[in-house]
């Protein structure tokens, strides 16, 4: 399926929806809600990335529903400053792909757009998603079930998906990689319990079969005096456990904890730590302190240099990514529910407005910061 | 078996454990989640901003998942 069709069908599912307003008056007590975010990214690499996106939750009849994302992102990647094919160009490389063709002197720009959308019924729900920039289609289709236990104090939900990607690199003067696919098998097991009037507790599995390029098909890697176009495994198998505790606090605060193990067949290992303590500063406004810790493992066939053309196994990485890495972020957040502040203005209590700092740093001399803007409202 | 699956399967025993301790407790009543439904305080209120995150750190580390759902393409790779 195109993705041109593909929104076609989707758009005219959304337009439906939009189109029988009676049934709406019979929905769940879930408020419809649509809610704007602005992002902005920017690295020590001075990579931007600038977002803007769209959400919509839409209940309807028969204790169904429809949401509605979209996503658009202008990606910057610099100059690089060197001509291609150089050690000195290939170090300019970031995680972010960028071909070095021609010009490499000027700031390579691309646009990414997503759009994704679900209809849940009772327990089970659909999803849709397609992601398109100049050289990467994405789609994905996937599904989901939940049912509550114990007097509604337990809740399982089953998911599952699969993705299919098509990759068309652009020219490259270095590595002419050509077109290829990928595909990604998800699922996962998800459990919620209340488990006390201030305690909830979260906690699950999941599982990713990749299949196909996984490799950036831009990059080149220095190995046995020379330079030479990346080589991954084809297959991933990717697993991982995690665990997230919300406990409420006396003076209106709260405290979120979370831990993850993940693994892979590639051999990297990783754990990650995170909190978060909320706080309402006055009615309707709270500020919220986040910190997060990560580290993991090397792949087997990461090196810093290769000896040899062929790697280790036949593979070659140049990608940090999967190296030995720890990683730090802090975030700051406010969160302003108008409600509180103009109870009496029809249009401005249904709105939420929030803004979010963070600051990442991770132990490869990289660096971020991300600030994200938005406001959500509530329809009567 | 490596020491990483055992890692795994302690991790799904505690897990697991975890699940059954749950449904063992006297169950919490409607009228008294009040405090769990608050922003500060429910999963859902953070989901989209925890997909989001997701996405991010996959762009810049080696692993994936956390969120208890599936991913995606993504442009800043």
């Amino acid at each position: 399926m195109s993705p041109r069709v593909a929104l076609t069908l989707l758009a005219a599912g959304l337009a439906s929806a939009g189109a029988a307003p009676a049934f709406a008056q019979e929905a769940a007590d879930e408020p419809q809600v649509a809610g704007t975010l602005a992002r902005w990214f920017t690295d020590s690499d001075h990579v931007s990335v600038r977002s803007l996106s769209g959400d919509w939750a839409w209940p309807l009849a028969r204790n169904s529903a429809l949401t509605f994302h979209y996503n658009n992102e202008r990606v910057l990647i610099p100059a690089v400053s060197a001509p291609p094919g150089t050690q000195e160009a290939i170090d300019a490389i970031t995680t972010a792909s960028r071909p070095i063709s021609g010009n490499a002197f000027a700031d390579f720009v691309k646009q990414r757009n997503e759009v994704e959308g679900e209809y849940a019924r009772g327990p089970a729900a659909v999803t849709y998603y397609v992601s398109s920039e100049s050289d990467y289609l994405a789609q994905q289709v996937g599904g989901r079930w939940n049912r509550d236990f114990h007097q509604q104090s337990v809740n399982l939900s089953l998911g599952s998906s699969w993705g299919w990607d098509e990759i068309a690199p652009v020219q490259d003067d270095d590595t002419n990689t050509g077109d290829a696919r990928k595909t990604t098998l998800h699922w996962n097991a998800v459990m919620t319990e209340v488990v006390s009037p201030s305690l909830l507790l979260r906690y699950g599995v999941e599982y990713n079969l990749v299949n196909g390029l996984q490799h950036n098909p831009y990059r080149n890697v220095y190995a046995g005096g020379t330079n030479v176009p990346e080589r991954h495994p084809d297959t991933r198998q990717r697993r991982d456990a995690f665990v997230r505790v919300n406990q409420a606090l006396p003076n209106r605060a709260s405290v979120k904890l979370s831990y993850r193990l993940y693994n892979d067949d590639w051999g990297v290992t990783s754990h990650e730590l995170g909190s978060r303590l909320s706080q309402y500063v006055t009615r309707g406004l709270s500020a919220r302190w986040e910190y997060r810790w990560y580290t993991q493992t090397a792949a087997d066939f990461f090196r810093d240099t290769y000896t040899s053309v062929s790697g280790i196994g036949g593979y070659l990485s140049g990608d940090y990514r999967l190296g030995e890495l720890s990683s730090h972020l802090f975030g700051a957040a406010l969160r302003a529910d108008l409600e509180a502040f103009a109870p009496t203005r029809t249009f401005v209590r249904r709105m939420t407005l929030w803004v979010d700092l963070e600051r990442y740093f991770n132990s490869n001399n990289y660096s971020a910061n991300v600030v994200e803007t938005g406001v959500d409202f509530r329809f009567p | 078996m490596n020491r990483m699956r055992l890692h795994v399967l302690a991790l799904g025993a505690v897990l697991l454990a975890l699940g059954v301790g749950g449904c063992a407790t006297v169950p919490v009543k409607p009228w008294q989640r009040e405090r769990l439904v608050d922003p500060i305080v429910a999963f859902k209120s953070e989901a989209r901003e925890d997909a989001r995150k997701m996405k991010t750190f996959e762009a810049r580390e080696g692993s994936t998942g956390g969120v208890g759902g599936a991913g995606g393409g993504c442009a800043c790779k």
